[in-house]
């Protein structure tokens, strides 16, 4: 009987540790793949592919962030990285300009890792590694356009470079990172199809749209214009009849858009109603339009509300105006997605009135353009797709790469006249006639009202260099008659913006001078 | 509050009544002398009856008389330090001889994988017994032990049921792979309950029978890669063969927040606001305008439903509340099997309502004697917590202090207000929807012990640990209105039901050794072990219910919105380790360990680390020349150690090149893509920790008093750290072994135990003080968190790990003309505004003027408990305090008005103006934060003393129980956060309060009154 015990327990002993000793110490993951296995097939280059694309997209915060570090949107509360930037008081630090540069040199390295490793594919469908390609050097083309527009010179890498080699990569001449920019787009372009069947994805004309904005913030005007008037030549493209509903979801993919970020509810949605929409809809007034734009708008007369003759009226301020005014912001006597009216008047007792709280729009303006009312309950939760590029913007860009080359022909014109007379803007058209110095200020206007909050005002201050003429000083909102019948005008509390000239530049991000020497600094900073 | 305060009072006075009965007893006198064994007389030896209340102790010549009930009563002696002696009363003359046996030699502590005499110990070890942390109401063992031992520094960050916010950390943090609130679990001691990993806060504090606290690498190095943190070994309770013991102890509590914020009245607050707009040059709006404040203020009195007070929250939301708890335990059994069944039901509600959580446990600890040489045995413990929270608690603690201005809590019709930003918390503790969590932990551990030959022992244990947690999120819809309008509103109802599954098999096989050769002791453990562990999580989603009440997923809308997730983890740690200890006349004491440990977190070479310690202590007393100091110093010993210990706190799979699964579309149809976004490293190692440590134990005066002091120095290298790489990589940095941190410290314990006649006297003190620094950080660093509005740390050569950083001020510019001669931080300073140090004199205040400004972990913590004894009453209370602690004030307590938070009433005619030049806050302003960046100004002294816990126990009389068949009855009333000294009590807030914007749920204290019962 002892023995048996013993031997009922040595057995269970040795059960124990044989029963859970296999592979103890070589547990794999089945969350996420190796490398080891990938690059087998066209599926894996499509999916490597379309990861790219996420660098590429924006969130609603940092898409409107552009436009919040110039003149015309103002954040609230002054939270978010981008007000520093637009007050004045940034510095090498500032998150948002190191996370930019993080941002396209991670889609760098990914558009680098499929160039590299594409060829490893046992393709069945060589054209659509073509295509692949071509969509990949495209967005590598973007990132860089991003970056040297906002740094100047930077590393041009285009290998998928170790941990030591990014500790030693020296900035490029801007100059020959335009010229790469350049020549990345002319190859996509001759792989890229003009039309995709996933919407959404990078096509030859959008390839040669990059191309037109690129070369235009280069200064290489001719190459603008070619590029331009190349896309203009495709007849892929024409302006969507209606500015109003140019930016709801019955407009997504249409004529006029050449490149965009897709969004999907629920899948890979954006928050740009909560973002955007006035405090009385459930949402957050987080960024809100400024005195500036909403005075740039001219009256429908085609004259701007500074000319006496022009007839605006300072008690009602928003009549007669450019109809682009009416559906880019929400002015008091709108109508808001819920049916009811928008008073943001600081004597009304809505729960949009100026200064009621810090959370309402301390301007009295919200911005309407992509405020859409199937969002109402969802104001997180949005799909409405955000446009990068629009053929509206390759007439405006092949305008002004023609008039800076003083080349002012009829086409010049045409391209402007085009937008003033969308359908339902219809706006005087330019007359002939002008001066070099008298198109280039209407087509700035026209830039400035046509994409207010499309994220392109930053970049066209800066490369105008009229940012230090627009950005200091206070920020203003609505103007209202008082009880006493005294004009005010608003005035943001406490907030004072300022412009140094070495912000026409942004600084090398310090992270990125600590940890390589052989990255030198701006001037200035 | 006032009922539970009459309650104490009318029970005090309940039980001094009851003792005055037991007093005016009389009966036969009794008296006699008391000497040791040499014939000396020994003074202050206590007397008791047994089963009675009367006792006496002896004079200057060891004499005492007293009177018994009867000759068969038991005289009870007892003496500090020597063991007690019973005697039956008899004759009326009694001589009582005492041995010199020092009963601490053969007190026996719990070490890693066996136990060792206490004078025999040559590493730095705490013990703990059972009985000292459940002489209190507990809803934490965290709580029970803070300010027990030096060294291991808890703190207290809130007290929501279920959810004790209580991070433990032994000897100062040794890694940089955690958060700065310490809420990373590898800063954590590792704790092994009765030989198996598990979470502290799994063990009924009633089942203790002790905890070891393993501090040095001598004692913790047999437990390898796991043990940097140090180690906690918890025995439980096991039965003692005999007659069944039957013990229940209860107990009801009231709860109240230690303190919660104080915001500021109307009449100033709207003055503070009014000035703040005039500062920035701005004209007031709407109700801050000079004409408004007066109506307001008016308004507010008479008609408090239109003119709402700013921030009414802290009043409204907070309250006491009730917690009870019950304890029952069986144990007894024979030679051949011993049983201990014990069960405990707590129920602990919220000071906000609906949050409340429900414990039940139960643990049944068998032994079997299965032959001579045979012995088995086999634990079950089952734990079942249910957690119930009102939905997104976080976000309602932070509407009491921002962004829920100006609103109506609620409108007598029933409505919650909304105000102008349409938030009120209120709604959403009653109305907004829940956050429940239901968990089953279940532990079996068997156990087999085999004697081979004498002195030669083989142990075999298997234990399997599964825990299981359902959470189901419930998110109303609701609507704030003022009047008619909807101020704001949840449309969709969304439910989130979550499954997360959890389980891990310990083997452990011991072989042990012991043997005594003349005066050669020798004793030998070898080990084996692996731990297997797997965890799967489920989660799925589902919105738009039909009506609130309406809570299954398959309810919900069947759309594009339902959602469902799913991941499985696992690792595994494979170990052989071995002790061995020697000892010369039990004189000379010598010990060496040694783990080498296998992990499934790393690859290749790097996947076995092996982590040796080696110790010796010198029993000084025992040395002959002792001898003649014996009678002063009865014990004397010098010990150090040496060791190495790892940690392996790395997250699965980094090693791992792989690419992650991200989601995108293209047109209105979702597209996964796969990139790789982080660098694997496949060099990854251990953590590596060597520590010193030199300590020496002391009694005197036959053990009236004892002293143990340590010194310890650790240096942590290989750090895994998450290293900045520069952004052209294109890849995100992953874990890499790197930076050196060292924490060097002392730690003091002082005991006493005393017995003055009937009044009895024990107290212990501790004292630990850790300094941490930062060593190296491989040529990168120095890395800032945080931002210039919140708290801002760093990790930086030279200074403690997470320290806040910012700048230095001195005091506030007094005029504009001296503002305008700078250095500014902004361009436009004024009067009023704090005047930055420019700490490198470069004319500008910027980030390089930013400078260390104090750390959050203390630098000193201390305690203290004190025991007092009268007859059938005594008292215990302890102190525990921290000084050198930081704490950062920001959100609405930094940022005094300048956005709609609430303002804390220490603002109160507290800031700049002309007229109070020397005010403590800057002048106030809107939106503009200049004066409010990281400053030593918000930078605040968390140092506290504080009465932890006080209790008074009344033991009823012997004589009474002995009637209705009851070995031993008490009750008691008892407090804990009693009382508080802190320079943080201005603010309102307790002084363990987290940096940042403090909206925690608050700490609590518990006044109860319990009783206990032995059958």
């Amino acid at each position: 009987m002892r023995y048996y015990k013993y031997i009922v327990i040595a057995l269970a002993g040795t059960w124990l540790l044989q029963g859970c000793a296999k592979d103890l110490l070589n547990t794999v993951p089945n969350d996420r793949i190796s490398t080891e296995i990938f690059w087998k097939t066209d599926n894996d280059a499509t999916l490597a592919a379309n990861a790219i694309y996420l660098d590429m997209a924006e969130t609603a915060d940092h898409f409107i962030g552009w436009d919040c570090m110039s003149d015309i949107v103002f954040t609230n509360p002054t939270g978010p990285v981008e007000a520093s930037i637009a007050q004045g008081t940034f510095n090498a630090l500032n998150s948002r300009i190191s996370g930019d540069w993080s941002t396209y040199y991670a889609g760098i390295r990914g558009a680098n890792s499929f160039m590299t490793h594409v060829g490893e594919v046992q393709t069945t469908n060589p054209a659509l590694i073509s295509r692949l390609k071509g969509e990949v050097r495209a967005m590598r083309a973007y990132f860089y356009m991003r970056l040297v527009s906002l740094f100047g010179d930077v590393p041009l890498v285009t290998t998928e470079i170790s941990l030591g080699e990014s500790e030693k990569v020296t900035r490029t001449p801007a100059a020959k990172v335009w010229d790469f920019v350049a020549a990345e787009l002319d190859t996509a372009a001759t792989l890229l199809p003009a039309k995709q069947t996933d919407l959404g994805r990078v096509t030859k004309g959008a390839a040669m749209a990059i191309k037109a904005r690129a070369m235009l913030y280069a200064g290489r005007y001719p190459d603008a214009a070619t590029a331009a008037s190349q896309v203009m030549a495709s007849n892929t493209y024409s302006l969507y009849p209606t500015y109003k509903t140019l930016f709801s979801y019955a407009a997504e993919n249409n004529a006029e858009d050449i490149l965009d970020i897709q969004f999907l509810p629920d899948v890979y949605p954006n928050n740009i109603f909560q973002a955007f929409a006035p405090r009385s809809v459930n949402a957050n007034s987080k960024w809100v339009p400024t005195k500036k734009i909403v005075d740039a708008y001219q009256m429908k007369n085609g004259l701007d509300i500074t000319d006496p003759s022009s007839g605006f009226d300072p008690a009602n301020p928003y009549l007669n105006r450019d109809p682009r005014l009416g559906y880019s912001v929400f002015v008091p006597g709108d109508v808001l997605p819920n049916g009811k009216t928008f008073n943001s008047l600081p004597n009304s007792t809505t729960g949009d009135a100026v200064g009621s709280s810090f959370v309402v729009s301390p301007t009295g303006f919200n911005i309407e353009k992509y405020v859409n009312k199937e969002d109402l309950s969802k104001p997180a939760d949005c799909g409405i797709n955000f446009i990068l590029i629009r053929y509206a913007e390759v007439l405006l860009t092949y305008a002004e790469a023609m008039i800076e080359q003083n080349n002012l022909d009829a086409s010049v014109y045409d391209a402007i006249n085009k937008i003033r007379q969308r359908s339902d803007v219809n706006m005087p058209p330019i007359t002939s006639g002008q001066t070099q110095d008298q198109l280039r200020a209407i087509v700035r206007h026209e830039r400035e009202v046509e994409f207010a909050f499309e994220s392109l005002r930053y970049f066209d201050i800066r490369r105008w260099k009229i940012a230090g003429t627009v950005m200091p000083g206070k920020v203003n909102g609505l103007t209202y008659k008082d009880t006493n019948g005294v004009f005010q005008t608003v005035e943001v509390p406490g907030w004072t913006q300022t412009w140094d000239d070495r912000n026409y530049l942004w600084p090398i991000p310090q992270k990125e001078i600590d940890l390589n020497k052989n990255l030198t600094q701006n001037t200035g900073w | 509050m006032k009922k539970l305060k009459l309650a104490f009072a009318s029970l005090l006075l309940a039980l001094s009544f009851s003792s005055i009965i037991a007093f005016a007893q009389t009966g036969i006198p009794v008296s006699g002398q008391v000497k040791d064994e040499k014939g000396q007389t020994l003074k202050g030896v206590s007397i008791s009856v047994k089963g009675n209340s009367a006792g006496t102790s002896t004079d200057a010549d060891g004499r005492f008389s007293l009177n018994v009930p009867s000759r068969e009563s038991i005289l009870v002696f007892s003496f500090v330090g020597y063991d007690q002696q019973e005697r039956k009363a008899g004759n009326k003359f009694l001589d009582v001889t005492f041995n010199l046996s020092n009963k601490q030699l053969d007190d026996v502590v719990v070490v890693g994988y066996g136990t060792q005499k206490k004078v025999s110990m040559t590493s730095a070890v705490a013990a703990i017994s059972g009985k000292d942390l459940t002489n209190r109401p507990v809803t934490s063992l965290e709580q029970a032990l803070q300010g027990k031992v030096p060294g291991l520094t808890i703190l207290d960050k809130g007290g929501q049921p279920g959810a004790a916010n209580t991070p433990i950390v032994l000897r100062g943090v040794n890694t940089l792979y955690t958060s700065e609130d310490l809420s990373g679990a590898s800063v954590a001691p590792l704790v092994l309950i009765d030989g198996i990993e598990q979470p502290f806060s799994n063990v009924n504090a009633e089942d203790i029978e002790s905890i070891s606290v393993l501090k040095d690498a001598s004692s913790t190095a047999i437990y390898g890669s796991r043990a940097s943190n140090g180690v906690l070994v918890i025995t439980t309770k096991r039965a003692k063969a005999g007659k069944i013991m039957v013990n229940y102890g209860g107990y009801y509590g009231s709860q109240k927040a230690v303190t919660t914020p104080k915001p500021m009245d109307l009449a100033s607050y709207l003055h503070l606001e009014n000035l703040a707009y005039k500062n920035v040059g701005s004209a007031p709006p709407k109700p801050y305008r000079d004409q408004d404040i007066d109506a307001y203020i008016q308004g507010h009195a008479t008609d408090p439903l239109h003119y709402p007070l700013p921030y009414d929250w802290y009043s409204r939301a907070f309250h006491d509340a009730a917690q009870t708890n019950h304890t029952l335990s069986i144990s007894g059994g024979n030679e051949n099997f011993k049983g201990r069944a014990s069960v405990r039901f707590q129920d602990q509600n919220g000071i906000i309502d609906n949050t409340n959580s429900k414990v039940a446990e139960a643990r049944v600890n068998t032994d079997f004697r299965v032959s001579s040489k045979i012995n088995v045995s086999m634990d079950l413990d089952y734990r079942y917590e249910n957690d119930h929270n009102p939905y997104g608690l976080a976000n309602i603690l932070q509407f009491m202090t921002q962004n829920a201005i100006w609103v109506v809590p609620r409108y007598p019709n029933g409505d919650y207000g909304g105000g102008a930003q349409g938030n009120n918390p209120l709604l959403l503790i009653d109305k907004g929807g829940y956050n429940h969590q239901v968990s089953d932990y279940l532990i079996g551990n068997l156990k087999g012990v085999w004697q081979i030959v004498k002195g030669l022992n083989f142990t075999t244990q298997f234990a399997s640990h599964s825990t299981n947690v359902y959470g189901k999120l419930y998110q109303n819809t609701w609507a704030t209105q003022d009047s008619t309008v909807v101020k704001k509103s949840n449309l969709h109802n969304m439910l989130t039901e979550s499954r997360n599954d959890n389980r891990d098999y310990t083997l452990n096989n011991l072989l042990d050794y012991s043997n005594k050769f003349g005066d050669h002791g020798l004793k030998v453990l070898l080990g084996y072990s692996q731990i297997q562990y797997s965890s799967n999580t489920l989660s799925a989603y589902r919105q738009d219910f039909y009506n609130n009440d309406v809570q299954s997923l398959s309810a919900g809308a069947n759309d594009a919105t339902k959602d469902n997730s799913g991941l499985d983890a696992g690792w595994g740690l494979r170990s052989y380790f071995g002790r061995l200890n020697y000892a010369y006349k039990d004189k000379y004491l010598f010990e060496a360990n040694g783990r080498f440990d296998g992990s499934s977190r790393f690859t290749g070479n790097n996947q076995y680390s092996f982590f040796p310690s080696f110790s010796a202590g010198w029993r000084i007393s025992q040395e002959s020349f002792w001898e003649g100091l014996l009678d002063k110093v009865n014990e004397l010993k010098l010990r150090g150690s040496y060791g190495k210990t790892g940690n392996q706190a790395v997250a699965l799979y980094s090693y791992f090149p792989t690419l992650s699964l991200v989601t995108y579309d293209f047109n209105n149809l979702a597209a996964q893509g796969y990139i790789q976004s982080q660098i694997a490293n496949p060099d990854l190692t251990w953590e590596s920790t060597t520590e010193s440590d030199v300590g020496l134990d002391a009694s005197f005066l036959h053990n009236r008093f004892t002293l143990a002091v340590d010194y310890y120095k650790k240096r942590t290298s290989g750090i895994l750290l998450t290293l900045p790489v520069p952004g052209t990589l294109g890849l995100q940095a992953g874990p890499q072994n790197a930076g050196k941190v060292d924490n060097t410290g002392w730690e003091f314990t002082l005991g006493s135990q005393n017995q003055l006649g009937r009044f009895g006297l024990g107290v212990t003190l501790n004292m630990s003080i850790n300094t941490n620094k930062v060593v190296d950080l491989a040529g990168t660093g120095p890395f800032y968190y945080g931002t210039d509005q919140n708290p801002r740390y760093t990790i930086q050569e030279g200074y403690p790990i997470y320290s806040f950083w910012g700048y230095k001020t001195a005091g506030f510019y007094q005029s504009d003309a001296d503002a305008a001669k700078g250095p500014f931080y902004t361009r436009t300073a004024k009067a009023g505004d704090v005047r930055y140090v420019d700490m490198n004199k470069d004319g500008q205040i910027d980030a390089n003027d930013q400078t260390y400004l104090g750390n959050s972990f203390p630098k000193f913590t201390f305690g203290g408990a004190f025991n007092l004894s009268y007859r059938a009453f005594s008292l215990n209370f302890a102190l525990q305090g921290v000084a050198k602690s930081s704490v950062r004030m920001a959100g609405a307590f930094g940022q005094g008005g300048n956005y709609e938070g609430m303002v804390p009433d220490i603002y109160t005619n507290n800031y700049w103006t002309p007229d109070h030049p020397n005010a403590e806050f800057a002048r106030p302003t809107k939106q503009d934060l200049r004066n409010q960046t990281n400053n030593d100004r918000l930078v605040l002294d968390a140092s506290y003393l504080r009465v932890k816990n006080a209790q008074l126990v009344y033991r009823l009389p012997a004589t009474w129980m002995k009637k209705a068949n009851i070995s031993q009855a008490s009750v008691y009333v008892s407090g804990t956060n009693l009382l508080t000294f802190s320079k943080l009590n201005a603010w309102h807030l307790d002084p363990e309060s987290m940096s940042g914007v403090q909206n925690y749920y608050p700490q609590i204290s518990v006044y109860s009154v319990g009783f206990n019962i032995t059958l």
